[in-house]
């Protein structure tokens, strides 16, 4: 049995993004495997290790350079990975499609992850649209998996404090949220056995992939002003506290 | 109007501010300027504070071991001075230093007997017990991973290391500074923030004072440049200075990294700094059992001199600005992964970039200059913040020496360290020295 992980090659957070020319960045900064995809790696490893004869995948479309990233799956727990590669932009629809197309030609899924999001794009579509391609059920914002012979039970994040359970058949489609696991970081050893871990590349004109009827083109990318307004907080350790708390409660809203 | 005082100390970092504080205690009113906002806030927050004898010279490491007396007796230093941000933290880990090619540890091994730092040699089964983490397999030499010969297997074992007790590091090394200027307002000294200076006036061969970039002029018969990365930029405004000095400063970036600890070690509460030229990497606990890793400066790795305000200002680019490249993390990491097989090393690099003042030869310059009234301590070379407490006293000490006359070209000046009682020739921190070939070039100093 396969598990498919799927992943993007996304620019480090911390970086500082330059834009270049009307759509491109400067891609001289760092670049790495997709937070969310950590999750999804870390949770195919973990179902790997309890099921027998099971293989997990991790599967790209990128440029050569996202190989880096199928490198750290790897050193996650994939066994191996495809990079089908291209050297354009792909929007959603296209890269379903790609991803799609590759699973298929490569093996039987019996779970496909995805991170919930890429955090360069922030689309949330790429799931959904895989799903459909391969004519399978999906869920996105995974908290908890229990996965058997019988199906496959996740539990969703709705919004903070909201869970939705969902009992679903496999073969099918999973969106890991930040709350499924700690990512399992590699050991050096890890990194090691990464190396040599076979990766197959495919050039996306080999998968004859249908062109979709629609399709979304970044027009323009505008940098986002960044404003830091910081906030001294002062008084007694319990005043600080109970600003903290209020803060977190009326302005972030986060408890 | 132009304000007046004895002294003008360029910079409040952990070098400025324990001499601002050890000349107001002489009497002298001084005024510290600072172009950031408070204290510590520029390279001496990015410092890793590390507290360790290991040094290649045995004034080196006379001079760490009469600094860990001051950490060790923090407040007494301080004259038990409040300050509203809590006090700077000693963490008394002790320090290990692996018997490597990496370090010429048997010279080290010698100036801890003659110096007397308390130190015990350690086979690497000792070692093991103390720190079950570690392959102590040799590594040497320090590769980078874009190397094959990175990847290759170890086949022979180190040969055990040298623990100092005494050795740890600082938890806050911007609060250590703020905690000396408290120290030091408390004996008269003035602070002024958000002060940049932009001119060094002199006349007849004398410093008069400086302005500022608002304008502001302050005048003073002493100025002293303890401006970290910018201490070249410092010297260049003062008449004849930089030309007089043979050994020069410029500024060198570096990173530092953070990785988590393994799960099953408690590195945190347990563990110790501990030096390894075998891997070209230092380490240190951090907050949330997080390994900090420094780098070595070995000699596979790239130096990257840069302008400080183009590198403050975040330019410069991938590799030279102030951001974490990709490489150096995975060099850094990697190396330690080497050495504490267990560490998870994270894909998203996480960790400080920031400047040294780097001499010639990695040696401090503790001087006068060829402008009368201008002195420095620069150089710094990411291997002084230990020292930072004994630098002020000797800065003071051999100000208020020059000024009432002494020619310290001729006649070095010769400092008595309060703590180990020895006598250091002040000389050997000169602006017209050599460049001396015993140093480590290095962080290593």
């Amino acid at each position: 049995m396969n598990i498919y992980v799927c992943v993007k090659h996304v620019p480090d957070s911390a970086a500082t993004i330059t834009v270049e020319g009307k759509t491109g960045i400067n891609e001289k900064i760092t670049f790495l495997l997709n937070p969310y995809d950590e999750h999804a790696v870390t949770e195919a490893a973990k179902i790997k290790a309890s099921s027998a004869d099971t293989e997990v995948v991790a599967v790209c479309l990128g440029k050569a350079a996202a190989e880096n990233t199928l490198r750290s799956a790897m050193a996650m727990g994939a066994d191996r990975s495809i990079l089908i590669e291209t050297d354009q932009y792909h929007d959603s629809i296209f890269t379903a499609r790609a991803l799609a197309a590759a699973i298929r030609s490569d093996g039987r899924p019996w779970m496909v992850f995805t991170g919930k999001e890429s955090i360069d794009s922030e689309g949330m579509q790429t799931q959904f649209r895989l799903a459909q391609h391969l004519g399978l059920s999906v869920a996105t914002n995974v908290i908890k998996i229990d996965a058997d012979s019988g199906g496959v039970t996740v539990e969703c994040e709705r919004e903070a404090g909201t869970i939705d359970v969902y009992c679903m058949a496999a073969p099918c489609v999973i969106g890991a949220g930040k709350g499924l696991n700690s990512p399992n970081y590699p050991t050096f050893p890890d990194i090691v056995k990464s190396r040599k871990k076979p990766v197959k590349r495919i050039n996306l004109t080999e998968l004859a992939i249908d062109p979709p009827a629609a399709g979304m083109q970044i027009l323009e990318l505008v940098p986002a002003v960044e404003q830091h307004t910081p906030k001294a907080l002062t008084g007694s350790a319990a005043d600080i506290a109970a600003q903290i708390v209020d803060i977190l409660k009326n302005e972030a809203k986060v408890i | 109007m132009t304000k007046k005082y004895d002294a003008i100390i360029i910079g409040a970092g952990v070098i400025g501010a324990p001499i601002a504080y050890e000349l107001s205690k002489m009497g002298y009113q001084t005024m510290s300027v600072d172009k950031l906002p408070d204290a510590g806030e520029g390279s001496t927050a990015g410092s890793c504070a590390i507290v360790r004898a290991h040094y290649s010279t045995e004034d080196g490491v006379a001079f760490a071991y009469e600094g860990f007396k001051y950490w060790l007796d923090w407040e007494n230093y301080l004259d038990h001075v409040k300050d509203e941000r809590g006090l700077a933290k000693f963490m008394n880990t002790g320090s290990l230093l692996i018997k490597s090619q990496g370090h010429k540890w048997q010279n080290v091994k010698k100036h801890y007997d003659a110096v007397g730092v308390q130190y015990k040699e350690m086979t690497n089964e000792e070692i093991l017990e103390m720190i079950p983490v570690l392959d102590l397999h040799e590594f040497w030499p320090v590769k980078r991973p874009e190397d094959p010969a990175f990847w290759e297997d170890p086949a022979k074992m180190l040969e055990g290391g040298l623990f100092c007790p005494e050795g740890g590091y600082v938890n806050d090394p911007a609060l250590s500074a703020h905690n000396i200027m408290r120290a030091a307002e408390a004996k008269g000294a003035t602070f002024m923030f958000n002060a940049e200076v932009v001119k060094i006036r002199s006349a007849d061969g004398k410093v008069q004072g400086i302005t500022l970039a608002d304008g502001t002029e302050i005048d003073a018969p002493v100025v002293v440049n303890c401006a970290g990365p910018h201490s070249f930029k410092i010297n260049q405004m003062a008449s004849g200075v930089w030309e007089g000095c043979n050994i020069k400063t410029k500024a060198l970036r570096h990173e530092v990294m953070y990785c988590p600890a393994p799960e099953e070690y408690d590195y945190l509460n347990k563990g110790y700094h501990q030096s390894d030229g075998d891997i070209g990497c230092y380490v240190r606990p951090e907050v949330g059992n997080m390994y900090l890793i420094g780098s070595e400066d070995p000699e596979c790795d790239p130096q990257e001199w840069v302008d400080p305000d183009e590198f403050y200002a975040g330019k410069g680019g991938h590799g030279r600005d102030n951001q974490l490249s990709e490489e150096q993390w995975k060099a850094q990491c990697y190396r330690l992964g080497r050495r504490v097989p267990t560490l998870q090393v994270p894909n998203q690099p996480k960790g400080v970039v920031d400047l040294y003042d780097c001499s010639d030869d990695w040696i401090p310059v503790y001087d006068k200059s060829d402008l009368g009234g201008f002195y420095m301590a620069v150089g710094t070379s990411g291997n002084q913040y230990k020292n930072a407490p004994v630098v002020g006293r000797m800065m003071a000490e051999l100000i208020d020496a020059c000024e009432k006359g002494l020619d310290h070209d001729k006649e070095p000046f010769q400092y008595k360290m309060k703590y180990t009682g020895r006598t250091l020739d002040v000389g050997f921190f000169s602006r017209k020295r050599e460049i001396n070939y015993n140093s480590s070039f290095s962080v290593n100093g």
